[in-house]
């Protein structure tokens, strides 16, 4: 079993280091890196609008791809978010509270170097665990009729309400509308049409990456033109002094580094959850743990390593359910796994035996991209940096440019860039209103195996709800579910028990 | 904030309402073949109904913070129009135009309200970024983008 898991890593690293497959990791770093850096282009949009380009390669290196896009954009988003005081991506914002403290400070390059060791320290443990648990974990969903993949996939889309925070009835009306709209098209059980209005353009049902681009991406730049972008930088570079002063330090971090690549890991892991939560809970527990939590916020160098050791930990971490399970852990693994169909690949524990080269091969390149990240914005900071003198009245135009590509080029219909810019209003008007938009395209994506497996369940049992009762596993998965679904109801009623004997407890979002 | 939320509510409970009266069109019950293709959107749609409902009612209770603030900032609506207009202009004009030529548009549009940027400059990233978009697109990527009239003309003389 485990010489097996060295055979299959040996063979993956094989893979990923064909030149071929190394050039595109690379191309993928240097794209992901300044998509990270770049504030109103985030890491999910960047993947989806780089899908289209992924048609034409063979499905081993565009999965190396777009993970090396991801790991680039988990880097760079630190860059500005120190130099800049303005996040490069949702999961780096708590990154800006010591961060930019130290780097005005006179430290830029401690801070930024801080934060790409960690992040690569919280990634590398997390690419071994995630070596481990890959295969067993594969094992054992082969093992999954449908009521057990319907019982997951309920627990999966459970842990957005439980875990995900904000108001639990916009969590479970944004997952309901995402299985709803993954209806639309025709019925994958009878082939019928359904849900479509008549309209013949919807047969092919709602295009997932359309309304990916639509809602993060558009979204994301009526936000930035809403608020009106400043970007005002520190200039920073990484001299030897730095890299010598910071890792010296590293070593005190020893028990934040473990327990933030831990938290972060297992948020990844977690379907409802990625990067972005887990950096902020890593911070506040480290705030928490630390004994001079009055240092938090003032240019702590802990407070750089928690969020970015856990934020990395957490986005390798969601790519564990996405291939083991072929459920997303974090809306871009989602875009990701719309990728699958795209090549012609059935997500699933399956994979693992029929397509090794594609699986292997991207945890391969796990080990190779995150060492080759590392060094990569190492030495060339002031490079990724000066990326944001791009003036904002040519960026915005050529994002809304680039997305309308990216939607049209996934189904070639025009219906497709008005469901785009739709989506862009209501992604703006949801995180305006505080809808959560993870639930939404993450049950997107899941809707059609929950239907199906759903439907096989109750034809397997004669309509017979019970037949879970019969399922030891389906049943505890969908006790869990349960409990998650309640979680936020629990939760308020014992902080207004307690908010009655004292005042009430501030609550990190 | 409140009004928009309240608004909010009531098109998510008419947008459910609307699905749920096409999945009544199918069978939403028992068939030969199992639950009906109308089973899961139409509890579904019950589902989105009621949760749109409850974010309905809890924007109507009184809130523990009556701070009062517009949805979009009065300022906000120009930057938002320049970005929205002319995307929905183009949109609807794609046939004709085709993505390059109306992204070029688009551009220079932007450049010049937006960017304020010099004739010299806009004239210079609008005709480049296009023109490098069609090559990995068109030549390198072989991905059919809508090219319009005019460049259909220009390359195949259609």
């Amino acid at each position: 079993m485990l010489l097996s898991v060295f055979d299959d890593l040996l063979f993956g690293l094989g893979v990923a280091l064909t030149p071929y497959n190394l050039t595109v990791g690379i191309i993928g770093l240097v794209l992901g890196t300044a998509i990270g850096v770049l504030p109103g282009l985030g890491g999910t949009n960047g993947i989806a609008l780089l899908l289209p380009l992924t048609f034409k390669l063979q499905p081993a290196s565009a999965i190396i791809l777009l993970a090396s896009v991801y790991w680039g954009a988990i880097f760079g988003g630190a860059i500005t978010s120190i130099l800049f005081n303005i996040p490069g991506e949702p999961w780096s914002v708590a990154t800006t509270f010591d961060g930019h403290p130290l780097a005005k400070q006179g430290k830029p390059g401690m801070a930024l170097t801080a934060a790409f060791s960690s992040s690569f320290i919280g990634a590398f443990v997390s690419i071994v665990l995630f070596t481990f648990f890959a295969p067993p974990l594969a094992e054992l969903a082969l093992k999954f009729g449908p009521p057990e993949n319907f019982a997951v996939l309920i627990l999966a889309l459970a842990t957005f309400t439980g875990l995900g925070g904000g108001n639990p009835a916009k969590t479970i009306f944004m997952t309901l509308l995402g299985l709803l709209l993954a209806t639309v098209g025709f019925d994958i059980v009878s082939g019928q049409p359904r849900m479509n209005f008549g309209q013949v353009a919807l047969q092919s049902g709602v295009n997932f990456i359309v309304i990916a681009i639509g809602l993060f991406g558009l979204g994301e730049i009526f936000l930035t033109v809403e608020e009106g972008l400043r970007l005002e930088g520190i200039k920073g570079r990484i001299g030897f002094r730095d890299l010598w002063e910071t890792w010296k330090l590293l070593p005190r971090y020893f028990a934040t580094l473990v327990r933030a690549t831990i938290l972060g890991f297992w948020i990844g892991v977690l379907p409802g959850t990625g990067a972005t939560p887990a950096s902020f809970m890593s911070y506040g527990l480290a705030k928490q743990f630390s004994k001079h939590p009055e240092r938090f916020g003032k240019g702590e160098v802990e407070g750089v390593v928690a969020p970015e050791t856990a934020a990395h930990a957490a986005g390798i971490g969601a790519l564990l359910p996405m291939i083991t399970l072929g459920i997303p852990g974090s809306p871009t693994a989602a875009v990701m796994l719309a990728g699958f169909f795209i090549w012609g690949l059935n997500p699933g524990p399956l994979l693992f035996a029929t397509n090794r080269d594609f699986v292997w091969g991207l945890i391969g390149s796990m080990y190779i991209a995150n060492v080759i990240g590392v060094l990569l914005v190492l030495t060339l900071v002031p490079v990724f940096a000066s990326i944001n003198r791009i003036p904002f009245g040519i960026l915005a135009p050529l994002i809304v440019i680039m997305s309308s590509i990216g939607a049209y080029a996934t189904n070639n219909q025009v219906l497709d860039l008005w469901i785009m810019l739709g989506s862009g209003v209501a992604g703006y008007v949801f995180k305006k209103l505080d809808y959560p938009l993870a639930p939404l395209v993450v049950a997107l994506v899941l809707g059609d195996m929950t239907e199906q497996a759903l439907r096989q369940s109750l034809i397997m049992f004669q309509g017979n709800p019970a037949v879970f009762l019969g399922r030891p596993i389906a049943m505890i998965f969908l006790v869990a579910a349960l409990a998650l679904f309640a979680l936020p109801a629990i939760q308020t009623f014992y902080r207004r028990r307690r908010a009655r004997i004292s005042q009430p407890a501030e609550v990190i979002g | 904030m409140r009004k928009a939320e309240t608004a909010g509510g009531v098109l998510l409970v008419l947008f459910a309402l609307v699905m749920l009266r096409e999945a009544l069109r199918l069978p939403i019950g028992w068939t030969v073949s199992g639950p009906g293709a109308g089973f899961v959107p139409f509890w579904l749609s019950v589902g989105v109904a009621v949760a749109g409902a409850v974010i309905l009612i809890q924007s109507l209770l009184p809130a523990p913070s009556a701070a009062e603030e517009a949805f979009i900032p009065a300022q906000a609506w120009k930057p938002l129009l320049v970005v929205f207009l002319p995307m929905a202009a183009v949109i609807a004009f794609i046939n004709v135009l085709g993505i390059y030529l109306g992204g070029a548009l688009y551009l220079v549009g932007y450049m010049r309200l937006v960017g304020r940027f010099r004739w010299l400059s806009v004239v210079v990233v609008s005709g480049l970024i296009p023109l490098v978009l069609f090559f990995i697109f068109e030549k390198w990527f072989l991905l059919p983008l809508p090219k319009g009239v005019f460049l259909e003309r220009i390359l195949y003389g259609r």
